[in-house]
């Protein structure tokens, strides 16, 4: 029998079932980021059949927006001992967020995208990304890049830090309380160990390892180490930051808003029209500018939602190229639901996000960005209409 | 047909996200290191025998009636790595005028002519090119291996000795035998900090986690696993991320079920403050050390790390607590000259690069390149900042010694340094 695994073939590959759950919920929270990106792709190609390039841009003007606003609430980066954030400054930065990407959206939409819009696609097409790249590379003179911070994470109230853990197989308690005693135990000897290096002024490292306080940490340590590897060992647990709960929380309430919106508003119904025939919906007396205006603001904040999220729950530092690998994933999952489809972009972020983790699951972080592309190829050879949408041809 | 259409837009599109990504992979690699072909790399080891091809042109000389002796100094001014280049400048400024005040070298003042690189490898090269024809006697910089590499070619294009202040790409010494450097080279760090994590934090099971598109830390990865098990350590995973990552909750679960000690994270700080402040999230304890390179060495990696980010350890050239004499006095001249402290590493090794030059100078036979680059080679224990520098025989890279820090709430506090000696010998 050849074994796979060590003959080189798949060197790497490790499948542990017993980090899939979490690898699965990592996959639904990631996706999920990409879900409300993917959307605002989506309808823009719903209505336009553009695919808005700059969306991406969109976004890293959304999470340099909430940076802004944290700054000018205190959080910069020499500010000293500041008290933690509330849910009202997240809520503002949110808003701040979404409606200058909406504005940036409809601005965008304006000056590039509606002059050009009796032009071929293909113009439009290359409109979008001229657009893409002025940001970017525009955004380099204006907006600070590193070193300068991101978001201070003292913004976030304290009541959103740490994480929720679910035991899928509980751990002996036992096992807990033995840990919970090696913990006190090593808090104590490292207590003890600090306090005479500062009696004595000396240096921890200047010590030797065998050093009876040095030992006793090193021992105790240890102990918590072997304690939480054995729980670890022996259980199934599945932890979720609170901040990405939320952020969780928050991208389904805004999908819920967008069905909401799309499926029983007035101007829902315009999109909806405008999307299946932009001709007749303008004939039919939809303003089609209104319509595609509405369009792009919505998008875009959600983008904006999507960023500000994204910079303040998973701590990514800003640069004017922050939104360009969200943004072709995105691109990407809304191209895999059915690009055009609003479920599909929301069914394709999830697919992507879960594509992503079950990649990074069997060892192979290094493709993580790979498979975004692979996934493209694929869809783009075998079902070009995407998982959702029509591969029936199109009335002319 | 507008169905055809359709498929052709999303062709069209699908092209150009990929254009895009290459766009963008090759306009992102500023700061990027490499340590591919590291011969010649050996801190300390014994030299490696590389024959390094001696410099094509005769350089520059210093006219007998002339009271001026040029050097030059190629700093990014501007640009991305501006903090670097503004710190280069200033000790470079700081050596300059040490030795002026102290009447120069035999009698003559030296003249420090400084070229903006822009952060740019290509304006690196012209400027270099003009500050030559100028008639510098030697140049020094860069900070950045990228820019420091196009250096190399026109200092031994033209017979210049050139010091480098930071770069650590092992090869870029190998260009020429005029090429030196002041730095350590990414084949020490990672013996540090496996030596550091072994005997110092007494760990035994540690997980690395390597951005595989930098050439800098995946070296780094490797020097660092070698020594490790070589101790005796022993490796329990391996996670890979790509520059870029935002969210790296599937290695972090990975590396949970494997229950290492510490983690080894070899990347740039843009990637490894949000990696660790997702690990804590994630329930990776404060009891599992998080430790890195120098590529660790900014300030942003406390903002996106957070309190996470706390007591991780990292390697450096050299820090403000050393307790070296050539510390203390460089900082007191820096704050009678410039005032405060040097913002980064780079105020030491400007300096010392500088001073290290004007040392050559000194010792020279003739005022000219070729003699500075004898001199050069021939310099044995001069006391740098950052430690003690000795480049002969050993191709232009000095066996330096490497300062663990670890980061604190108020940036950097000096933990252990070692000798280069001391590591090889382990």
């Amino acid at each position: 029998m050849i074994d796979l695994v060590t003959s080189g073939a798949l060197a790497g590959l490790s499948l542990d079932p017993s980090t899939l759950p979490q690898q699965l919920v990592n996959g639904l929270l990631i996706g999920a980021i990409y879900a409300l990106i993917a959307l605002g792709y989506t309808m823009v190609y719903g209505v336009l059949r553009l695919i808005n390039f700059a969306h991406g841009e969109v976004f890293m003007l959304g999470a340099y927006a909430a940076l802004f606003v944290s700054y000018g609430f205190g959080y910069t980066a020499d500010a000293g001992d500041i008290a933690g954030g509330t849910w009202t400054l997240l809520a503002i930065m949110l808003l701040v967020s979404m409606i200058s990407c909406a504005i940036v959206g409809a601005v965008i939409e304006f000056f590039a995208y509606r002059p050009m819009r009796n032009q071929t696609r293909i113009a439009a097409l290359i409109t979008a990304i001229g657009v893409s790249l002025l940001i970017q590379y525009g955004g380099q003179l204006f907006l600070p890049a590193q070193p300068p911070p991101s978001i201070s994470e003292k913004v976030l109230p304290a009541d959103i830090r740490g994480s929720y853990d679910f035991n899928l197989i509980s751990p002996d308690p036992q096992l807990e309380s033995d840990l919970a005693a090696a913990k006190t135990a090593a808090d104590a000897a490292d207590s003890e160990l600090e306090k005479m290096l500062t009696d004595t002024g000396q240096r921890e490292f200047d010590l030797e390892p065998e050093h009876p306080l040095r030992a006793a940490k090193f021992e105790t340590i240890g102990e918590v180490r072997s304690l939480s590897a054995e729980i670890e060992n022996s259980s199934v647990s599945v932890t979720v930051p609170r901040g990405q709960a939320v952020m969780f929380g928050t991208v389904v309430l805004l999908m819920t808003l967008l069905w909401w919106l799309v499926m029983h508003t007035r101007t829902g119904r315009a999109m909806r029209a405008a999307s299946h025939d932009f001709d007749s919906a303008s004939l039919m007396g939809i303003n089609v500018n209104r319509v595609v205006t509405i369009t792009f603001i919505i998008g875009s904040a959600l983008a904006g939602a999507g960023a500000m999220m994204n910079a303040t729950f998973l701590r990514t530092p800003l640069t004017p190229f922050f939104g360009f690998m969200p943004g072709v994933k995105a691109f990407v999952a809304a191209v895999l639901g059915g690009i055009g489809n609003i479920p599909g972009a929301v069914l394709g972020g999830f697919v992507m996000g879960l594509a992503e983790t079950l990649v990074v699951w069997a060892g192979y972080g290094q493709y993580k960005d790979a498979v975004a592309f692979v996934i493209l190829i694929v869809i783009l050879l075998f079902r070009p209409g995407g998982l959702l949408g029509s591969s029936k041809v199109e009335k002319v | 047909m507008k169905f055809r259409n359709t498929i052709s837009v999303l062709s069209c599109a699908a092209t150009a996200a990929l254009f895009l990504g290459a766009t963008l992979g090759c306009g992102d690699k500023t700061t990027s290191n490499g340590t591919n072909g590291g011969n010649g790399g050996g801190n300390g080891d014994a030299p490696v025998a590389v024959n390094r091809p001696a410099p094509l042109g005769e350089g520059n000389s210093v006219a007998t009636g002339d009271d001026v002796i040029k050097i030059g100094l190629i700093a990014s001014q501007n640009g991305n790595l501006r903090p670097w280049g503004v710190d280069s400048v200033d000790g470079a400024m700081l050596a300059v005028k040490q030795i002026n005040d102290a009447g120069g070298i035999d009698g003559k003042q030296i003249k420090l002519v400084v070229g903006d690189s822009n952060s740019k490898p290509e304006e690196g090269k012209n400027a270099a090119e003009k500050l030559v024809s100028e008639g510098v006697i030697g140049l020094i910089g860069e900070v950045s291996s990228g820019i420091t590499a196009q250096l190399a070619d026109v200092a031994k294009e033209r017979g210049v000795p050139l010091v480098a202040v930071g770069a650590t790409k092992p090869d870029i010494t190998t260009k020429g035998s005029n090429i030196f450097r002041v730095c350590y080279t990414d084949d020490l760090q990672g013996p540090v900090m496996a030596v550091f994590a072994f005997r110092d934090l007494g760990l035994t099971k540690v997980a690395i986690v390597t951005d595989v598109k930098q050439p800098y830390s995946t070296g780094l990865s490797e020097t660092f696993r070698t020594k490790f098990e070589a101790l005796g350590g022993e490796i329990v995973d391996v996670q890979n991320y790509e520059t870029g990552s935002t969210a790296f909750n599937g290695q972090i679960a990975n590396l949970k079920a494997k229950n290492p000690q510490g983690l080894f994270l070899s990347g740039y700080f843009n990637e490894v403050g949000p990696f660790v402040y997702q690990a804590r999230d994630q329930g990776i304890g404060k009891e599992v050390y998080v430790f890195g390179g120098d590529g660790w060495d900014s300030a942003e990696i406390l903002n996106s790390g957070g309190d996470a980010i706390l007591g991780g350890y990292f390697c450096n050239h050299y820090n403000e607590n050393d307790d070296r004499p050539e510390v203390a006095s460089f900082l007191a001249a820096w704050k009678a000259e410039h005032g405060g402290v040097p913002g980064t590493t780079m105020g030491a090794l400007g300096y010392d690069a500088t001073a290290l030059m004007i040392d050559a100078i000194g010792r020279a036979a003739e005022l000219n390149s070729a003699s500075v680059t004898e001199a050069l080679e021939a310099t044995v224990d001069f006391k740098g900042v950052s430690g003690d520098i000795t480049l002969l025989d050993q191709n232009g890279n000095p066996p330096k010694r490497a300062i663990v820090v670890e980061l604190t709430n108020d940036g950097q506090s000096f933990t252990k340094a070692y000798e280069a000696s001391e590591i090889i010998g382990e």
